[in-house]
């Protein structure tokens, strides 16, 4: 299937979503009006490349500046559908950056860690 | 001279509210209608703004924070929409916000009409957000995070609580009369002190 490439906006982040490699990201501010409508098609992308995906090596870096309320659910959701592709047989990096005075973000990090037991967790303190 | 031109008398009103806002420390006001685009360049403003003063970057992200919920609350929920009322993107809403700054705290105001029949709903979410602790508003908040959308939300529905886990005080809100007590709407407040 082909990459998925979105360059970043003032309220939405980059997404590079190299599915020949499996190295994907997502990186900047996340505060779309209407998340749903920003991330369903990146989920449903990411859901056709993870279909019948077996024994893979995901690397997936997140480096989010900042998040809004509404973007936080749908976020998760989309770590989930890592997890479970982690749950069924592949093994998922997910390299979780973060400013070192943002306990906010850290701590959202720990509750996808929570939920996502399968997803290998690396937290990651920007200089 | 007493006899002051109806231009200068526009303009002394103007010269008013502006030393209003100099004595009350206004950092930012908006009123009108709200987009998307209006927060974006908003927040941008406003984040260059607050670079120059003297904060922590725990309290300038927590200020950017509250703004970007409190605006995009009104986008998204102001009672007077110029926008179709079901759309989800795009919208057009009428409201004002206001950051000041207050014995060394920031502090954002924001004020838009909501449905008189809404006013029961908002006042029981807020409420109980007033007297929980940091802890207790955390806890909630990652409940919140795992529960299905509440049918009037169009978000996450966690906003409310994301705005009163970055203030530093309790939020504070009031309901006020715009055009009389039979209008079908009233004008809501809410302060979040950061």
């Amino acid at each position: 299937m082909n990459n998925l490439y979105i360059p970043a906006t003032s309220a939405t982040p980059e997404i590079s979503f190299q599915f020949d490699t499996h190295q994907l990201s997502l990186r900047g501010e996340s505060y779309p009006e209407n998340a749903t409508a920003f991330y369903g098609p990146v989920v449903d992308a990411v859901r056709t490349y993870l279909t019948g995906l077996n024994g893979a090596t995901i690397t997936l870096d997140v480096q989010l500046a900042y998040f809004n309320s509404s973007s936080t659910k749908i976020l998760l959701e989309l770590f989930d559908t890592f997890n479970q592709a982690a749950v069924a047989g592949n093994y998922v990096t997910l390299n979780w950056h973060h400013d070192p005075d943002d306990d906010t973000i850290l701590e959202f990090g720990q509750e996808i860690a929570d939920d996502c037991p399968s997803l290998t967790i690396q937290t990651l303190e920007l200089a | 001279m007493n006899t002051a031109s109806p231009s200068l008398e526009s303009l002394s009103s103007f010269h008013r509210f502006q030393e209003l806002a100099h004595a009350e420390n206004v950092v930012f006001y908006y009123t009108g209608y709200f987009t998307q685009t209006m927060v974006t360049a908003m927040g941008e403003a406003l984040r260059q703004r607050i670079s120059y003063v003297d904060a922590s970057n725990v309290t300038r992200r927590r200020l950017f924070s509250v703004f970007v919920e409190l605006a995009q609350n009104v986008v998204h929920y102001s009672a007077e929409a110029l926008s179709d009322v079901k759309m989800t993107d795009h919208e057009i809403r009428r409201g004002a916000l206001w950051i000041g700054e207050k014995e060394g705290r920031f502090y954002v105001v924001c004020a838009n009409p909501v449905l008189r029949e809404s006013v029961e709903r908002i006042r029981q979410k807020l409420e109980p957000l007033r007297v929980m602790s940091v802890d207790e508003i955390k806890n909630q908040y990652k409940e919140k995070l795992r529960t299905e959308n509440e049918a009037t939300s169009k978000g996450a529905g966690l906003g409310f609580l994301t705005v009163a886990r970055d203030a530093s005080a309790p939020i504070e809100f009031d309901f006020v009369d715009e055009f009389g007590s039979n209008n079908p709407t009233t004008l809501f407040y809410l302060k979040a002190t950061i």
